[in-house]
């Protein structure tokens, strides 16, 4: 169970989440929609432990244990996974020896041994081939010169390979066209179950379709605004924001 | 007020004039002229101050007060068999040559043979040296402080049209109980027309140890040879480490330089290239990593002097705490030199706020018919990468480990011999790792 409580970040000295609550429990799949420059990779990046987001009050605990306290590949460890809005680009590491490097840290972190190569290369290739991504796309260097869709498909195939008890999913759906839309969907539905979590960021009620949420937060402003089920995100396709009565400075 | 450019020590007069009788080749006149006067021209020019430009980043003033003894043969011993087993790559397999302090070491020893292949080395055979010892051409006063102090090399030369089958491995191993030695060598190296060779060099060393190895190396490249020298220097951490290559490449000959620095606590690496012939290409490229008390200097020169060559240079440096580089890169394109493409580029990262590393390209271009460009950059570990990586699981040692053997991957990547790329993936790991432990 991930709680997020009163969750306060400054980023350079400037104030973006102003008290944030969300309880997730296991095998709840949540969705976060809001406008621009609400906080909603901020609050992914805070989760998951990034340098430079400033936590001035709240707490966040996963299972119990302060996540805040650690690191963000201890965080890792403890079965978290951030899909990135924009997948960083790394010259000279292969995408192949990017994820045996971190899956195999993750299982010493657990207290497990690393994964034989031949076991291992047989999962990538599985892996991979359900995202529908080319097998010779695992030996080029992480992200470069992936177009904006086979990056995001490339947050999938590591995530299916890293198979997290908690996942956020910052924008997986922006830049997809339609049919990498519903196999990376597919690649979410494959990852849930009673034990695994998962935190949808979206500006998009077709990803919700596939991958229906139990829960559906709006935030604005720093804060989560307003949660329903799913017809709240039907409600906000229909009618907008201002609709809702939901302004960029909803403080 | 004068500037001094020049250091002078006479210790190393006096030590000359205490050892030369036992200097190899003591007993032949033309030998014995040449170190002589190579000496007389050390001792009036002195050695290089931080003053003298081309030695800016690498400051020689302890040469004034620190006195180098020539080094002497050593026994067999365990260590150089350690030694031996750290350097060569046995994958390769192949000739090896292995020199110990500065003297030929014949038990680990097994020359080139092969048609078309001559080996000679200088203690065995000083004749075959002496056309290069007589020439002065170009001599710095190190330079001659080598030639005048000389104690081993070796010459190959490579008759035209032949490809020689195995890379062949030469090893420069320096023992312990060696305080304070001046390793002395050279090579020659000719590669006729057609001729094709690679050459594997290794300089490793006691790792607690003061001494200064000194290596002149000349290559002369004939139309349509080609040549491949890489050079791993892993040399002891209170080394200096020398060395200073001139190399000749005739028309459509294709030499390359791969280096990688890891040891040592000075470095200087010189590589001065002319082209002699057209449509020729030249490629160096290296990598050098340090760390605490470490100074890394490469300075290239190539001299465009015939139209419609290339020419390629390479350089990735990692810095940590303490650490200091230099790369000096210059291109000379002469007025004749037409459809000149040349080509530098400098990268290094530094993994602290007290590392250093000093970009200096130079190009100087007389032709207008040419493509040079050159960039030099130096910049901190990317914050967004790093955080990639540990949000997967990596943590901070490892992640950073990836980066720097992704950053200086360039360097070695498109290698077509996969041993050898692994050996220097594996070197270059092993800094790292060396430096997880500090
Ligand atoms: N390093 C920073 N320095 C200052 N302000 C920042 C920094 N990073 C983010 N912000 C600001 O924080 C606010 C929230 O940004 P965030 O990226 O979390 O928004 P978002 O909800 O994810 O928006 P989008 O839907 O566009 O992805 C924005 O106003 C942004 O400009
Ligand atoms: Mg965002």
């Amino acid at each position: 169970m991930l709680e997020i409580k009163n969750l306060h970040v400054s980023v350079g000295g400037k104030e973006i989440l102003k008290g944030v609550n969300l309880t997730m429990k296991s095998g709840e799949v949540h969705a976060i929609m809001g406008p621009n420059g609400a906080g909603k990779s901020t609050l992914s990046y805070a989760i998951c432990g990034k340098d430079g987001y400033e936590i001035t009050e709240g707490t966040v605990t996963y299972n119990g244990k302060d996540l805040l306290d650690m690191e963000p590949d201890q965080r890792a460890g403890e079965g978290l996974f951030l899909g990135f809005q924009y997948p960083v680009e790394i010259p000279g590491v292969s995408n192949m020896n990017f994820l045996r490097s971190a899956l195999n840290s993750q299982r010493r972190y657990r207290g497990g041994k690393d994964m034989p190569a031949v076991e291992f290369l047989k999962l990538v290739r599985a892996k991979a081939k359900e995202l529908d991504m080319d097998a010779e796309m695992l030996k080029r260097p992480v992200n470069v010169g992936f177009s904006g869709g086979e990056k995001k498909r490339n947050e999938m195939v590591q995530m299916a390979v890293l198979n997290p008890s908690l996942a956020v999913l910052d924008e997986t759906d922006s830049g997809l066209d339609i049919d990498a839309l519903k196999v990376v969907s597919d690649g979410i539905n494959r990852l849930r179950s009673p034990e695994n979590s998962i935190l949808m960021i979206t500006h998009y009620q077709r990803l919700l379709d596939y991958v229906v949420p139990d829960f559906v937060h709006i935030m604005a402003d720093g804060k989560i605004v307003r949660t329903g089920d799913k017809t709240l995100a039907i409600d906000l396709e229909e009618k907008g924001y201002v609709g809702l009565g939901i302004t960029e400075n909803a403080a | 007020m004068v500037k001094i450019l020049h250091l002078h020590n006479p210790e190393i007069g006096k030590h000359f004039e205490g050892i030369r009788s036992s200097l190899t080749g003591a007993d032949q006149a033309w030998l014995g002229a040449v170190r002589e006067e190579a000496m007389t021209r050390f001792t009036n020019t002195g050695i290089p101050g931080p003053k003298v430009e081309e030695w800016k980043y690498t400051n020689l003033g302890f040469l004034a007060n620190e006195n180098f003894a020539v080094g002497t043969k050593a026994d067999q011993t365990s260590e150089i068999k350690a030694f031996y087993d750290a350097a060569y790559l046995a994958d390769i397999a192949g000739p090896v040559v292995v020199f110990v302090n500065g003297h030929i070491y014949p038990a680990l020893s097994s020359y080139p043979d092969e048609e078309g292949v001559e080996f000679s080395v200088f203690s065995e055979n000083t004749s075959a040296f002496r056309d290069t010892l007589e020439s002065s051409d170009q001599a710095s006063s190190l330079n001659d402080l080598n030639r005048a102090m000389v104690t081993d090399g070796y010459r190959l030369d490579i008759a035209a049209g032949v490809q020689v089958r195995q890379p062949i491995q030469i090893i420069h191993i320096v023992t312990s109980a060696t305080d304070m030695k001046l390793i002395p060598v050279r090579s020659q190296v000719t590669a006729s027309k057609g001729a094709k060779a690679r050459i594997i060099e290794t300089f490793i060393g006691a790792e607690n140890e003061r001494y200064w190895g000194h290596m002149i190396s000349e290559t002369t490249l004939h139309d349509a040879a080609d040549i491949s020298l890489i050079q791993f220097q892993l040399q002891g951490k209170q080394a200096i480490h020398m060395t200073e290559l001139h190399t000749t490449v005739a028309e459509k000959a294709n030499f390359s330089h791969m280096s990688l620095q890891l040891g040592a606590e000075i470095s200087r690496t010189e590589l001065i290239n002319s082209f002699t012939g057209e449509y020729a290409h030249i490629d160096l490229r290296g990598a050098y990593l340090g760390r605490v008390k470490q100074s890394h200097d490469i300075y290239t020169r190539i001299n465009h002097d015939q139209p419609n060559c290339q020419s390629n240079q390479l350089y990735r440096g990692v810095l940590d705490e303490g650490g200091k580089s230099a790369f000096q890169g210059k291109v000379v394109v002469a007025r004749d030199a037409q459809k000149t493409n040349a080509d530098q580029s400098n990268k290094n990262l530094l993994l602290s706020r007290k590392a250093e590393a000093n970009a200096k390209p130079e190009l100087l271009i007389y032709a207008d018919d040419v493509k040079c460009s050159h960039g030099a950059t130096v910049g901190e570990m990317d914050a967004n990468q790093l955080f990639y990586l540990r949000s997967r699981g990596l943590d901070e040692v490892a992640a950073k480990g990836l980066l720097v053997e992704a950053f200086v991957a360039e360097v070695f990547d498109d290698m077509d011999d996969e041993i050898l790329r692994d050996a220097f993936k594996a070197k270059a790991a092993g800094w790292l790792s060396r430096e997880e432990r500090a």
